[in-house]
This record gives C-alpha cells, sequence and structure tokens, in this order.
C-alpha cells in the first residue's frame, strides 16, 4: 500500500494470504444454462419394452467422472428420472446460477425408457398396457449434471444441495476435490477393515453354502447393493 | 441400521405377509424399490450382512484411560476426583453470567477430609500474584475453588468480572490469585484491542518515522543533520561527522 508522497509504508500483520482461484483455463460456452429435454424422444419407440430393472441395480460405469465442470450431483442410489424432474433441475440451477460466470452441463441423456401404465380402475389382464411416459435410468455413482465455471464449491453447493434432495434417489453435491477424497476414504475403510469376515470372501468360496441364499450379482455388487439402494456404511 | 432394521421387523409385515415365506423378510428402507413393494431380503443374508460389517481399527490406548484436554489444551480434570484430595469443599462457579454474582454450587468433596479453616489461610500459602498449583482444580471455564473451610463463602467472595466495590479479599482470574489490589490494578489494564494497537505503533515508529523524515527532502535532512553535529559538538568533544 502505497503511503504520501509514494512511499510503501509496510503495515503489521498479514499473517495468512489466501491466494484468489486461478479461473485461467476456464472457458464459458456459448449456451452456459441448461438445454431443455423433451418429455418424448424424436423417434418414438412402438414396441413396449419390458421393464429390464437391471438398469437401475449396481454401481454406474458411465458419467462416474468430471468432464467439463468443477462441481455436480452424485447420485447415491439408483432410480428414474423423467421430464418433471428433468425440468425442476435445469429451471433451479438455472435460476441460481450466474450465466456470465457459470455453466452448467447435463451428464444423463434425455428420457429414452417408455414406461407403460394401464389405465386406473382395471383388473389383471388384457396385456401389456400402453407407453405412459418415459425415463431416464440411473445407476449410484452417476453424475446427473455439472456445474463450472468461475465460483467456488460454496456458492454452487446450495442450489446443488436443494436439487440433490428433490430427487427420487439419494444424491449429494461434490466437487472433483470431494470426490477424490470420498473414493480415498472408502479404500482406506477397505484397506483398514479389522473384520477377517467380508462379504466379498464369503461369497467367492460359497462358504456355509451361502450362495444358495444370495442373489448371482452379489459376486459382482460384494454387499454394497441391494436391489436399488447404495450401501454406504457397508466396505 | 440393518442390524436394528432386522431386530425391530422380526418377522417383517402383515400376520398373513410373514406366512407368504417366513424366510424372505421386508426391509423396509423409506422407499419402495421402483416395483410397488419393498425389496425383501432373506434372513440368512440379513445374518451375512451382520456378519460381515465395518469393523474400525482400535487405537492401543483406549480413550477412557487417556487424561481428557479442554479446548485450551490443559490437562483437566473430570470432576472433582483425585485433584481435590485434602480439601474438605469444592466451590463451583459459573463464569460470564452476570456481573454481580450468586453463590455457587458448593458440594463436599468425595472422600476428602474436612478440614476446618478460612479461606485467607488456603490464600496465604499461596502467596497472593502466584499461579494456583493445581490447575485441574482451576478450571478456565467454571471457576472451581477449593476451600479448606467447612462454612460456605460469603457471597461475591470469588468473581470472574473484577469489582472494585465488592468486599472480596482476593479474586482469582486467570489461574492467578490476586488481591484486592492486584484486581484493581488488573480492572485498569487497557483492553486487548488498545494493547495491540499500542504494541503495533511502538514498533512501527520508528519506520513511520524514517518514511516521513525521507519525505521531506534532501536540504530538510541535510539541515537535521548539521543542526545534529553542532550539537554534539557543542556537548561532548569532537566528533567525526558520518560519512556522506
Amino acid at each position: 500500500p502505497a503511503g504520501p508522497g509514494g512511499v510503501a509504508v509496510p503495515r503489521a500483520g498479514l499473517k495468512k494470504l489466501a491466494l484468489p482461484p486461478d479461473y485461467s483455463g476456464i472457458t464459458i460456452p456459448e449456451k452456459p444454462k441448461l438445454k431443455f429435454m423433451d418429455k418424448v424422444p424424436a423417434v418414438p419407440k412402438v414396441q413396449r419394452e419390458p421393464r429390464r430393472l437391471r438398469d437401475i441395480r449396481g454401481p454406474s460405469e458411465v458419467a462416474t467422472d468430471f468432464t467439463q465442470g468443477q462441481y455436480g450431483i452424485l447420485a447415491l442410489g439408483g432410480g428414474y428420472l423423467h421430464w418433471g424432474h428433468f425440468e425442476m433441475i435445469r429451471l433451479t440451477i438455472g435460476r441460481s446460477m450466474d450465466p456470465k460466470s457459470m455453466f452448467a452441463v447435463w451428464r444423463v441423456p434425455a428420457p429414452y425408457k417408455p414406461v407403460t401404465r394401464k389405465s386406473l380402475g382395471h383388473r389383471m389382464g388384457g396385456g401389456k398396457g400402453p407407453v405412459d411416459h418415459f425415463v431416464t435410468a440411473v445407476k449410484s455413482g452417476r453424475l446427473v449434471v455439472e456445474v463450472g465455471g468461475r465460483c467456488e464449491f460454496g456458492e454452487v453447493r446450495p442450489f446443488l444441495a436443494r436439487v440433490a434432495q428433490k430427487l427420487p434417489f439419494p444424491a449429494i453435491p461434490v466437487s472433483r476435490e470431494s470426490l477424490q477424497e470420498m473414493r480415498r476414504e472408502e479404500e482406506a475403510k477397505r484397506l483398514d477393515n479389522q473384520n477377517p469376515w467380508t462379504f466379498e470372501r464369503v461369497v467367492a468360496s460359497n462358504m456355509l453354502g451361502m450362495r444358495r441364499y444370495l442373489s448371482p450379482y452379489d459376486l459382482q455388487l460384494k454387499g454394497r447393493y441391494w436391489g436399488k439402494f447404495f450401501l454406504k456404511h457397508r466396505v | 441400521a440393518v442390524a436394528a432394521k432386522m431386530a425391530a421387523l422380526g418377522g417383517g409385515g402383515t400376520r398373513w405377509r410373514r406366512a407368504w415365506l417366513p424366510a424372505l423378510q421386508l426391509l423396509r428402507r423409506g422407499s419402495k424399490a421402483v416395483t410397488r413393494h419393498w425389496k425383501a431380503m432373506h434372513f440368512q443374508r440379513q445374518k451375512l450382512l451382520a456378519l460381515t460389517e465395518y469393523l474400525p481399527p482400535r487405537p492401543a490406548v483406549p480413550p477412557r484411560c487417556l487424561p481428557c484436554h479442554n479446548t485450551q489444551g490443559r490437562e483437566v480434570g473430570r470432576g472433582p476426583g483425585p485433584a481435590l484430595q485434602g480439601f474438605g469443599r469444592a466451590f463451583s462457579c459459573g463464569c460470564g453470567t452476570q456481573p454481580g454474582w450468586s453463590l455457587w454450587k458448593s458440594f463436599p468433596v468425595p472422600g476428602g477430609s474436612p478440614i476446618c479453616g478460612t479461606l485467607r489461610s488456603l490464600v496465604a500459602p499461596w502467596g497472593l500474584g502466584m499461579r494456583a498449583p493445581c490447575r485441574s482444580c482451576i478450571h478456565a471455564k467454571e471457576g472451581w475453588a477449593a476451600c479448606r473451610s467447612e462454612q460456605s463463602l460469603p457471597e461475591g467472595l470469588w468473581c470472574s468480572v473484577p469489582m472494585p466495590s465488592s468486599r472480596s479479599p482476593g479474586a482469582c482470574i486467570d489461574d492467578t490469585i490476586l488481591s484486592r489490589q492486584g484486581v484493581e490494578n488488573f480492572a485498569r489494564l487497557p483492553s486487548l484491542e488498545v494493547s495491540q494497537g499500542q504494541t503495533v505503533a511502538a514498533l512501527s515508529l520508528l519506520s513511520s518515522q524514517t518514511s516521513s523524515l525521507l519525505q521531506r527532502g534532501p536540504s530538510h535532512l541535510t539541515a537535521l543533520l548539521d543542526e545534529h553535529i553542532r550539537r554534539l559538538r557543542d556537548s561532548g568533544g569532537a566528533t567525526e561527522p558520518p560519512p556522506g
């Protein structure tokens, strides 16, 4: 700080100086807000599809890591997102973010899976019902939206948490660092587990004939997943 | 959570549901599986999940055996305990409630032998202005004080805020026992912000004076130096002018 006459007057104290974050490598795309998602795909399927609930079960292989943004919403359970959820996410994030300094990107496709419903009040039978609406399947561990730009996690977290609460599966807002931290903690927990008996070990060697009562999928899921639920407390 | 649910549910839903397949238990965890019903889990699977839960590593010394530390890092005894042995009665007071005080709670120290005496006998051997010997009986948050007297203390004796008008013989402030005079002196000390400002001003005095000198100009400096040399010559012997 310059004093009178241009002489720098030293001031007692800046013990800790937190440097402002470096946003040099970040470019905000032309359309920073979330794209509008259709209720029905452009080529709607005529053939009705079987239910196939295995697209909810287990961990996700796609969209598990960040690509463009720095913060996002991570799904901690499986579920279906329909058009209402998409609109809610799009409008809430569009309302809460600043389009000049932040951008948001979808990490889930538009609804593609047809869901049938029989009309209300009718008895069972009479064939499969007509297509009612379309949904997107989300597995646990998948990112739903990504947000980036010249912003901090603390700014983004409140509205991402509000969005995450309204989703049909448990979800949390994450950043790149927090996701890494979560994975590291999980790995550390797995390594320093004092219990000599693990689900994986019991199932792999079929101890006590346990595979009679377990599903063949438990070999891969290893006790951490049950149906659409992700059991976070389990190792 | 799974174990608790298992214990709470037992057989699962209503009686006719349980008869469907007794080993298959309904686990209700807040939302249904995507289908219309809850996802049932076999009891053997529940047992296996309970068996294979995560066990965190245990420290070598259990935490209950270690001495507990308060937020300032000082060792604090849990309650009266061994720190107050030999004292007949202990008094505790809440700090920071009101400037005036009511008497604290007094309670007999368990297992302590009653020794008659007054508070002055406690104060005298410790000495005024000295630090209290055992820290564990003077807690920074709640002013504990151990007293040899069997009688309760007169009101307004120990204070957290120094009050010159009180009739107290002394006070215990910040782990130090002060006499009446000491309390009055303590009250006249400047506040923390004021003293910090004074320190900063004292430290930066030299540099600020130097900067103001340099701003005046070379002629002024030369005049000052000449004056200084003249005075030294007048007072002492011959002084060599500084180079430059």
